[in-house]
Order: C-alpha cells, then sequence, then structure tokens
C-alpha cells in the first residue's frame, strides 16, 4: 500500500516547514468540510480541524506507515472528535440550536424559497444518526470512494452500503412534507 | 447483476455513478435507461440534486491555515551544533585551569632568585675573575 502522504509526513515530523504547509494545503478544507457536514456549525468545524492538526504534529514525528494511510487516521481523527462534540452538545443542549433555521428576514421570494429549502435539507441531515449522516458526508460531500469511506468508518463495504442506504431512506421521509417543491426544484437544477 | 441490487446500489450512493462500487459500474449500466428502473432513478437524482443545493464553497482556511502551522514541529539543530558552545566554553575554563594550575605548582622563587643574581652579574666582572 502506497500511501501518497507518507514523504510529507516524515519531512513534517522533522521540522519542515514546507512539508508541514503541503499537509496542511492538502488536507485542511476536507477535514473543515467533513466537520462542517457532521456538525453543522463553521466555528466548531474548524475547532475540530486545528485539534485534528495538533495530534498530526505530535504523531508525525513517530509515524510508521502501517496498516492505515495517513489521511485514514486524519478522518478518523475528525469524525471520533466530532462524535464526541455531538455527544456533549446532546449532553447541554445549546440555546443557537437550530442553525440552519431560516430567518424570517424579507427576501426575494426566490432567494426565500431556496433558503426555506437548503435549511430543511440541513435540518434532515442533522436529524440523522451520526455514522448514517458520515457516511453520507464522506460519500456524497467528500466524493471519497466506497473502500475509504468503509475504512474510514471501520466497517466493512456492505455496512457502510447499508448505512448509506438507511441514511438517504430516511432524508427521503424526513424531506416528504417539501418533496413536492423541494424535488421539484431540485429536479430542474440538475436538468440544467 | 440483477434488478435488486441496482437498485440498492442506487438507494445507498444515489444516482451518480462515479459514486458507484468501481467494479459495479460497467454492469449497472445495462440498466440506464431501463423502464423498470426509471422511478428509483428519478427519486435518487432528485434527492442528489437536493444534498448538492446546500454545498456550500470552500471557506477560506487561510487565517487557520496559519494559525495551525504555528504549532507544527520546528527543525532541530544538528546536535554537533547545539554542543558546539557548551564544548568550546569548557575547552576554555579546561585551558584556564591548566594555566592557573601550573602556575602555581611551578618553584617560581627559585627561578627568580636565580635569574636576578644571573642579570645583574656583570659578564666583565665574571671574566676578571676568572683571570
Amino acid at each position: 500500500m502506497i500511501d501518497p502522504d507518507a514523504d510529507l509526513v516524515r519531512k513534517a515530523g522533522a521540522g519542515d516547514a514546507r512539508a508541514a504547509e503541503a499537509l496542511v494545503h492538502r488536507h485542511l478544507p476536507r477535514m473543515v468540510g467533513l466537520a462542517r457536514r457532521m456538525l453543522g456549525d463553521a466555528h466548531e468545524a474548524e475547532d475540530v480541524a486545528q485539534e485534528v492538526f495538533l495530534r498530526v504534529w505530535r504523531e508525525a514525528p513517530r509515524w510508521k506507515p502501517g496498516a492505515a494511510k495517513f489521511g485514514t487516521w486524519m478522518h478518523r481523527v475528525a469524525l471520533n472528535l466530532c462524535y464526541d462534540r455531538l455527544r456533549h452538545n446532546r449532553e447541554r443542549p445549546d440555546a443557537e440550536a437550530g442553525l440552519y433555521v431560516a430567518d424570517g428576514a424579507p427576501l426575494a421570494s426566490e432567494a426565500w424559497l431556496e433558503q426555506q429549502r437548503t435549511a430543511k435539507v440541513h435540518a434532515a441531515l442533522a436529524q440523522l444518526p451520526d455514522r448514517q449522516r458520515a457516511a453520507i458526508a464522506l460519500v456524497h460531500f467528500q466524493d471519497l470512494s466506497n473502500i475509504a469511506a468503509a475504512e474510514m468508518l471501520e466497517v466493512s463495504v456492505e455496512a457502510l452500503e447499508s448505512l448509506l442506504a438507511r441514511g438517504r431512506r430516511a432524508l427521503k421521509t424526513g424531506l416528504a412534507d417539501v418533496a413536492q417543491d423541494l424535488i421539484g426544484a431540485a429536479d430542474g437544477a440538475s436538468r440544467v | 447483476m440483477d434488478q435488486a441490487r441496482f437498485e440498492h446500489l442506487l438507494e445507498a450512493y444515489g444516482a451518480d455513478y462515479r459514486r458507484w462500487p468501481a467494479d459495479e459500474r460497467a454492469a449497472a449500466a445495462a440498466f440506464v435507461g431501463a423502464e423498470h428502473v426509471a422511478i428509483p432513478m428519478q427519486q435518487a437524482r432528485s434527492l442528489d440534486a437536493a444534498l448538492d443545493g446546500t454545498r456550500v464553497n470552500d471557506a477560506d482556511t487561510s487565517l487557520l491555515a496559519a494559525r495551525i502551522l504555528a504549532f507544527a514541529p520546528k527543525r532541530q539543530r544538528p546536535a554537533i551544533d547545539r554542543y558546539a558552545t557548551w564544548a568550546l566554553a569548557a575547552c576554555a575554563l579546561f585551558g584556564i585551569a591548566i594555566g592557573y594550575g601550573g602556575g602555581m605548582f611551578a618553584p617560581l622563587a627559585g627561578v627568580d632568585e636565580a635569574y636576578f643574581v644571573m642579570a645583574l652579574e656583570s659578564p666583565f666582572d665574571a671574566r676578571g675573575e676568572e683571570g
């Protein structure tokens, strides 16, 4: 197994500033994107991404290529940090919860409808069990292969498919009340 | 691939075949356009589009990157450089100690006395005495 990050990790661990920069450039946007999908909050996502890299800096000097690729390990760390935060947030509900519910500010009707649709989809995603949301985040939004996503979730490909199918079924159900509007608009967008 | 497998993959990965398992894409192509999968295909495509509608542009992560890089491991000076200063200082101290200690133990008083006696003696007087 060839790890495309192995050389960068080794150099970054030895204090090579350029290698560290390249590693951040390669992985930071993906870490932030994944955490945003999981947590639904940009600031929390940045905190998670930063924590992931602090662990990277700690591990890099002693990293030895092994069973998992470095990128896979980073995704696992990010997911575990997200699970921890989600658990913590559930135990201590935040007054600002419901982040994606659109506000009532007057907008042009089309923009308002678009905002409503987006808010509904975000809300439906947020309602999914963590692992189903993680599976959809990895495969749909991070565009990872089924094998890579399964490895990151530490499940078999069959189990990943089950998580994805259940997640997407739940989304369809959760979005049923706005299905006509939402799906009609999405159809229009997909045909363009 | 049978229809049940096709529909399961459609349900799991959506309508975009690029997300499907690489080794099943070719077999799935046989179902494209088939009337009996048109409805699930349309539903999957609609859900994909709805999800894609929530995509946001990548946030500017340059400030975050700078913050993260501030904690990156720093290159350590080679050990030889790090210890060179201490080695030089130790050598200097050793030299001073040797010089000072050597001076302490040398029989300077006797040497000095003989030196001054010799220095004050006139060479001419010495020759006269001999003659």
